[in-house]
């Protein structure tokens, strides 16, 4: 109750909400609505003169209270000494919530899940530049992937040590993070603590998203100040913008003129809420949606007007429509992974994006639409409509029910991967592990996928009405574990499944001690063909029939010899775990894992696939370093 | 050569897309042979001819390695699988 009362108050959670906590609890509603009736008064003083109020106290209580301002429910942290007088504000802060974990990477890949599934803001601290080197892989992948998420770490102590480069420091700390951060900064007095924390929340949060950092010596955090503390909302600049109507007009005209429009959907369509939007004006035109790799699906994959996925990132790879006219982009950042442009030929190509320092730098733009996608979105479908006319109806159902033939035949032709003839096989095609796992799914399930060789089929995704997916793109490793965790804690009600490649799997599995300590019961399920088998054939495609090809000696590859035991390491961490080695094991493993999630339980599946692809052996080589061979001591 | 399996071609697809598309390749080394038609419209869509220098098995593991293409959204019919499986088995099959 003290913990419901002091985040109402704070303005952490609506009436509602406190509400709910209350009859949760264990209070009748008739109770609950007593006690906040007492608080109004008190929240309405608050609100008044918390906007913007005056903190006297250590900077490390300045630090939190303004984190409390920042709208901060979750802290995500190692340990750090330095921090000392930040844990002891912690204690009389209880709506602050502090989540040790045990590594930096997965800990700030947990905060990255949670932010992404709950939209609320968060922050990872970490130990001196010791600890943020462990984060900034992370960093990397917020920072590709538009992920709003605020680094902290202190710097060594202004008073006694800095400038000696003694224990855990390095010159110049801030400048480590500035190439994969939109601000980063260092507080130069321990009364700007606040206003430090505030801009990295700020600049954060203000589209379009990344990471931050914010610094400061050790020993501001000791010292006692008076500072000023203000709410998150009295310095959003609430970013939300319509885009220039000449543009919507220009736009709107090429696109009822087109003969075969297509449109590209990505991340801030997912962020913005603007799925119904991008799928109303798809059915206006009749015009067929595709998307290019991102981390969510922004399109219902059910929809008539799916069309699937970019195979190789390039629009000609499509099967339909071959011959698009007019191309717009709805919030994809068309990360090019090619020198070649990603649209290519003679076509018009409308770009729709808040992200406008990354529009026009390899794709010529016919018509830029600088905007909040939602609101985009919606001054483009009104435009359309007033141009419509029944011989342009006509036009847009004809080219929706040929895209929807179009649909039908893709699916039915999908689902011919069941027909493999190494279906099932044991130990398995990668395939029959996504099969599975998509008849297994709930129908509103939350898929997290980190397996980056392996394609999701049958899952249908439809993140307003269906199953959700949170993939990558920014392909630092070992993210998958500690997001699905991050996922789970910001949306407890969803089945979360982890799908993960072995090689994935072991750059971060610490996320897992979370999920047991948390009670998080996510399933997690490894594919695990003892190899990074991704790099393996990209390595033959570039030297083929070389050295490595014609003694199959491959260096990089094979991560057996011994195998390892994914099953055993969950175990490690708390976490209830088996080996799957056929279809049959797969499918009653399945089964377990779905009854410990039930009983609040994380649960962790090693299934066995088959390494495929050019030049495997069935004992593949390794390098003949045997240590133990060569002492001339046996110790 | 005969000791190296089963094999997939597009293992690297997903992690590192259109790196075969930087030129448009030709069929280069490609005999003719009943299915070359099917599998040079079908394949060459994302594969570089690299992907398959190396790469000899038998029939029905090509037609294992062109399931897993379908798992990849490779959209093709049952019929067009049976050609390029035939033509792979009898071109890049495995050397006696």
């Amino acid at each position: 109750m003290r913990e419901l009362v002091a985040r109402y108050l704070s303005q952490s959670i609506s009436r509602r909400t406190f509400l709910k906590g209350m009859t949760s609890a264990g209070f009748s509603l008739t109770a609950a609505n007593g006690i906040l009736e007492s608080l109004i008064p008190v929240a309405h003083a608050e609100d008044g003169a918390a906007a913007v109020k005056v903190v006297e106290g250590t900077g490390a209580e300045c630090f939190a209270e303004q984190l409390v301002a920042s709208g901060v429910k979750y802290i995500f942290g190692n340990s750090a000494s330095e921090d000392a007088h930040f844990y002891e504000a912690l204690v009389d802060r209880p709506q602050l919530k502090y989540i040790l974990t045990p590594h930096e990477g997965p800990g700030a890949a947990m905060a990255a899940g949670y932010v992404k599934a709950s939209g609320e803001p968060t922050i990872v601290m970490q130990a001196a530049v010791v600890g943020l080197v462990n984060a900034m892989g992370q960093m990397f992948n917020a920072y590709k992937e538009q992920t709003p998420l605020v680094f902290y770490s202190y710097r060594t102590d202004q008073s006694g040590r800095a400038g000696r480069d003694g224990f855990e420091e390095v010159a110049n700390q801030e400048q480590i993070v500035q190439p994969m951060t939109k601000y980063s900064w260092l507080a130069r007095r321990p009364d700007m603590i606040p206003e430090t924390v505030r801009r990295a929340f700020k600049a954060a949060w203000t589209p379009p998203h990344g990471p931050t950092y914010a610094s400061w010596h050790s020993d501001y955090n000791d010292e006692r100040v008076r500072a000023q503390i203000i709410r998150q909302e009295r310095v959003d600049p609430r970013m939300r913008v319509r885009p220039n109507p000449d543009e919507v007009q220009r736009a709107a005209k090429l696109l009822v003129e087109a003969r075969m429009p297509v449109m590209i959907v990505g991340d801030e369509v997912y962020n913005a809420k603007a799925i119904g939007r991008a799928v109303k004006l798809a059915e206006l035109l009749g015009m067929p949606v595709t998307q290019a790799r991102q981390i969510y699906a922004s399109y219902p994959e059910t929809h008539p007007l799916w069309v699937g996925a970019l195979p190789v990132g390039r629009l000609s790879s499509l099967d339909y429509p071959k011959n698009p006219d007019v191309v717009i982009n709805v919030g994809n950042k068309l990360q090019h992974n090619s020198p070649n442009p990603m649209l290519g030929g003679d076509l018009k190509f409308i770009d729709m994006r808040i992200d406008s320092l990354s529009m026009g730098n390899i794709i010529p733009t016919d018509v830029p639409l600088v905007a909040d996608v939602a609101h985009g979105l919606d001054d483009l479908t009104a435009a359309v409509q007033q141009l419509v006319t029944p011989a342009l109806k006509d036009k847009a159902a004809a080219r929706a029910d040929e895209t929807r033939r179009f649909h039908e035949k893709a699916k039915t032709l999908r689902d011919l991967v069941m027909k493999s003839p190494d279906w099932n096989r044991a130990p398995m095609i990668a395939d029959r592990v996504t099969r599975e796992v998509a008849q297994f799914a709930d129908k509103d399930a939350i898929i997290v996928h980190e397996a980056g060789s392996v394609a999701l089929h049958g899952f249908e995704f439809d993140p307003e009405r269906g199953r959700d997916l949170f993939f990558y793109y920014g392909a630092h490793l070992g993210s998958g574990v500690g997001t699905a965790a991050g996922v789970k804690l910001a949306r407890p009600n969803r089945q979360v499944i982890c799908l993960v490649g072995d090689g994935s799997f072991v750059f971060g599995p610490t996320a897992l001690w979370n999920m047991a300590r948390l009670e998080l019961p996510v399933i997690t399920v490894v594919y695990n063909n003892h190899a990074y088998s991704g790099p393996h054939s990209r390595v033959i495609e570039k030297v083929p029939g070389g050295r490595m090809v014609q003694t199959g000696q491959f260096f990089h590859d094979y991560l057996g010899n011994p195998d390892m035991n994914m099953a055993l390491i969950a175990k490690g961490f708390g976490v209830e775990a088996e080996l799957a080695h056929s279809p049959e094991e797969l499918r009653a493993a399945l089964g377990r894992a779905r009854k410990s999630t039930a009983d609040g339980k994380p649960y962790l599946i090693d299934a066995q696939v088959a390494r495929v692809g050019v030049a495997w052996a069935d004992k593949p080589w390794t390098p003949p370093i045997r240590v133990a061979q060569e002492r001339t001591r046996k110790v | 050569m005969l000791k190296f399996g089963a094999a997939i071609l597009g293992a690297a697809l997903i992690a590192q897309p259109a790196l075969a598309q930087q030129k448009k390749p030709a069929a280069v080394g490609f005999p003719d042979a009943p299915g070359k038609e099917v599998l040079v419209s079908k394949c060459f869509q994302c594969h570089a001819p690299t992907m398959w220098m190396d790469l000899r098995q038998d029939r029905r593991a090509w037609e294992s390695t062109l399931y897993r293409m379908v798992g990849r959204g490779a959209l093709w019919t049952q019929d067009d699988i049976r050609q390029m499986a035939d033509y792979l088995g009898n071109v890049y099959g495995r050397k006696q």
